[in-house]
């Protein structure tokens, strides 16, 4: 998923017109964004609805809180991912309860409970073989979900997933290298034809 | 990100490829956009002290009347001064204070009137004191409409 180009200056000062009540402003820095946000919100979610929502609620709360974003600690883009997945979470509710990563030990064996088992399988790609590895994704564990999302699917940098999920960049390295040994096994396990086709 | 060849980059390209084709709605632009006016929109200009200061500068219009009013006459600037007692109850309108303020030539006239009056003029008057006399100045129009009173006891 590609991620705009970075252009620090040129988004700074969209962000300082945009701050001043210009609207051209944030509609640029929306275009720009808006993409990235939302298809993280979709492999987060598993709902389209769920994900148009989240994209709303990240872009309302950019509007309602600028100052929020921090130039200092990475891109808007990886902020709003940020925004997003706390968003999500939160409108997730319960099924992300275990994956605080405080309470998480990163080598720990995967408890059944952190499995997301529960998210909701309607079809949101029209690829089929891209729909088998959504719902690959979807079904591991979110913590090594979330940093795979971020930065295989997002194109976020190790650190800036590290600031996003609030754990350092050797976690997010292990958890990545967790999540794409999972992955291969979910896609193993649930589309043993479609993995055969997508093979190399 | 990864520089992995095995069959999990393969799914992962795909699934990248796939996500591609798919954008928020349309709508939701709209509505942000709509939000974010809303969130911007300059505050109108408060109007609160108006009416405040159209009565302000009403009653200063009317004392500034009644003040001519009581003007001394020419003929008795060289007389020496007399101390007068002023009773500075406020007058009571009796006509809208727009058109006091406009009342050219008005004059103010101490007099005396029986209490019930009062009552004519919407003020409350006791029944057993409604034949007592009442001293008062009154603010009249030139053509001798009486516009405002004031009790002077």
């Amino acid at each position: 998923m590609d991620m705009p180009p970075y252009d620090p200056r040129a988004e700074h000062a969209l962000l300082a017109r945009m701050k001043s009540g210009d609207e051209t402003a944030f509609d640029q820095l929306y275009r720009r964004h808006k993409d990235a946000v939302y298809r993280f919100a979709l492999l987060y979610s598993g709902s389209a609805a769920q994900a148009a929502d989240v994209t709303q609620d990240t872009f309302m709360h950019f509007i309602g809180h600028p100052e929020g974003y921090d130039p200092a600690r990475g891109a808007i883009g990886a902020w709003l991912c940020g925004v997003a997945r706390n968003l999500a979470r939160r409108s997730l509710g319960h099924r992300e309860d275990a994956t605080d990563p405080a309470e998480l030990a990163d080598d720990a064996a995967l408890d059944a409970s952190q499995v997301d088992t529960q998210t909701p399988l309607e079809r949101i790609l029209r690829n089929e073989a891209a729909e088998t590895v959504r719902r690959a994704v979807a079904s591991i564990a979110p913590h090594y979900r979330d940093v795979l999302v971020l930065c295989e699917l997002s194109d976020l940098s190790y650190a800036e997933a590290a600031q996003v999920c609030g754990i350092d960049i050797g976690t997010v390295r292990s958890r990545l290298h967790r999540a794409r040994a999972q992955l291969a096994a979910r896609l193993a396990s649930l589309a043993p034809r479609a993995q055969e086709a997508i093979s190399p | 990100m990864s520089t992995h060849t095995d069959p999990t980059d393969a799914s992962l390209a795909i699934l990248r490829g796939a996500l591609q084709q798919v954008s928020p709605p349309p709508a939701l632009e709209a509505a942000l956009g709509a939000h974010f006016r809303r969130t911007h929109r300059k505050p109108r200009p408060s109007l609160w002290w108006m009416p405040p200061l159209a009565l302000a500068a009403t009653v200063a219009i009317v004392s500034w009347m009644i003040r001519g009013a009581h003007a001394p006459d020419p003929a008795m600037a060289g007389a020496p001064d007399i101390v007068i007692e002023v009773d500075n109850t406020p007058f009571l309108a009796l006509k809208p204070l727009e058109r006091i303020a406009l009342e050219p030539g008005t004059t103010v006239v101490a007099s005396e009137f029986p209490r019930a009056l009062l009552a004519d003029w919407g003020l409350p008057v006791a029944p057993d004191r409604a034949g007592e006399p009442v001293r008062a100045e009154t603010l009249y129009s030139a053509n001798g409409e009486a516009l405002a009173v004031r009790l002077v006891n």
